[in-house]
């Protein structure tokens, strides 16, 4: 079986890849190891409303709600609350993801991607030492699928990038250990996505709620795999729940386990192999979030390998074009959003409250840097020191 | 005797995906929809049991 491109995973990294690769001619085959794209849902299903500028996605059957905004609430349960209309009218939709990964994986098919179901790669093909292709199981059967280029869009558990020698070993300290309910008959008339912070709510992460329609809401937590003990995430989440007074009303309907990498971007092209998403890391660090970052990631990816195919080169330098375009589009991002979180982890709970105190009545929507320190350090000047760091990096 | 290793309980592992990203070794794959540990591999560090969000992977010693 010979293709110019083999993407492994189809999931919104791979599909955007295959689909923009395929666009410009190039032979895609996308190969899943599951037995349905977009099955189970690994994820919290929320995502900024900027994607709607990407035209990547047809319809709205994807959408599940819109909601007007956010509100994060500290240890002492203080909220600050962002609305749409303080947020440049973009807030965040919440997902059907099963939908919305088959949504990505069809438009990729629709320009002619192949999709191959039930079929794990399990190693890389190699002669004289070049990667050639992947190795893979269907069912009972063992075949060989020969490629120019193969995308590792296999995942936070990547073994694509391991195979070809990238180092993809997360540190606890880079991993947030993930668990997540959808609750129904839970009252969301509020209509925001809620953010609940605190050491003892969620170690190194926190608690989410994102209404998925007036009755029902996934509530998933994250904790950061070096403070996590075994089976931590769900333990904790299960106790939040039965503390909330509207929460503790519902009952689930779906519990998922997930792992979301909160790390500093990888090397992402060796040689003929590329990583996209997950795989590459292009997650950012302190929401966990990395859908907006798979689909930018994939679109420059699939480009890059479509204008290899065109030229039929395949050497480092020609998709290292993929490397500098996700730097340029969101790299800077990444790492400060980074170097935030690594800011944000030294704060405990009484530094998290007297934030959101100081920030509670502030007004988003006349942001400046400097209005802000000012707000922050108005109510609470031993802030100052405490964002010395951060204040640095704006 | 020899360390406790780690072992998955493929009835409670949700196939996320965390402690193979962790494992420092590569001992642990996805198989057949659940995570698997390769004993001969493991080094007992227990990084993927303290990472499981459920409670699903044990040390058990051989």
């Amino acid at each position: 079986m010979e293709f110019d491109v083999v993407v492994v995973g189809s999931g919104p990294a791979g599909s955007t890849t295959a689909r923009f690769a395929a666009e410009t001619g190039a032979k895609v085959l996308i190969v899943e190891r599951r037995s349905e794209v977009g099955v189970p849902i690994l994820c919290g299903e929320g995502v900024s409303q900027k994607i709607d500028k990407w035209n990547i996605l047809e319809g709205k059957r994807w959408i599940a709600n819109k909601v007007d905004g956010a509100r994060i609430f500290s240890p002492d349960k203080t909220m600050v609350k962002i609305s749409a209309d303080m947020a440049g009218n973009e807030t965040g939709y919440v997902l059907y993801r099963d939908i919305f990964d088959q949504e990505l994986a069809r438009s990729a098919v629709k320009v002619g991607s192949k999709l191959m179901l039930k079929t794990e790669a399990t190693e890389l093909l190699k002669e004289n030492g070049k990667i050639v292709g992947v190795k893979v199981k269907k069912f009972d059967d063992t075949f060989e699928i020969k490629a120019d280029v193969i995308v590792g869009a296999d995942g936070v558990e990547s073994k694509v990038g391991k195979w070809a020698g990238i180092k993809t070993t997360l540190k606890p300290y880079d991993l947030e250990s993930c668990a997540q309910y959808t609750l129904t008959n839970v009252d969301c008339n509020n209509n925001y996505c809620d953010f609940y912070l605190g050491n003892k709510i969620a170690p190194g992460g926190y608690v989410w709620v994102f209404p998925k329609r007036k009755d029902e809401a996934n509530v998933g937590i994250g904790v950061l795999g070096s403070l996590s003990e075994k089976g931590m995430a769900l333990k904790l989440l299960d106790k939040f729940i039965a503390s909330h007074p509207e929460l503790k009303k519902g009952e689930p309907v779906r519990l998922i386990a997930g792992a979301t990498p909160v790390a500093e971007p990888i090397e992402t092209v060796k040689d003929n192999l590329i990583l996209v998403g997950d795989a590459a890391r292009h997650v950012d660090p302190i929401t966990g979030g990395g859908l907006t970052t798979s689909l930018e990631g994939g679109k420059i990816a699939g480009k890059t390998i479509g204008n290899a195919v065109k030229e039929q080169r395949f050497d480092k330098e020609t998709l290292s074009a993929y490397e500098a375009g996700w730097k340029k589009a969101f790299g800077k991002k990444l790492h400060r959003n980074y170097v935030v979180k690594e800011i944000l982890l030294d704060f405990d709970d009484k530094t998290l409250n007297m934030l959101a105190d100081s920030v509670k009545d502030y007004n988003f929507q006349e942001f400046s840097t400097l209005s802000l320190v000012k707000a922050l350090v108005f109510k609470h000047p031993t802030l100052l020191k405490k964002l010395a760091p951060l204040i640095k990096l704006v | 005797m020899e360390k406790p290793k780690a072992i998955v309980d493929e009835k409670k592992c949700l196939a996320c995906g965390g402690c193979i990203s962790v494992c420092p070794q590569d001992a642990l794959s996805m198989c057949g929809g659940r995570a698997f540990v390769t004993t001969s591999k493991c080094i007992s560090c227990a990084i993927c049991i303290k990472t499981c969000p459920i409670g699903a992977i044990d040390e058990e010693v051989h």
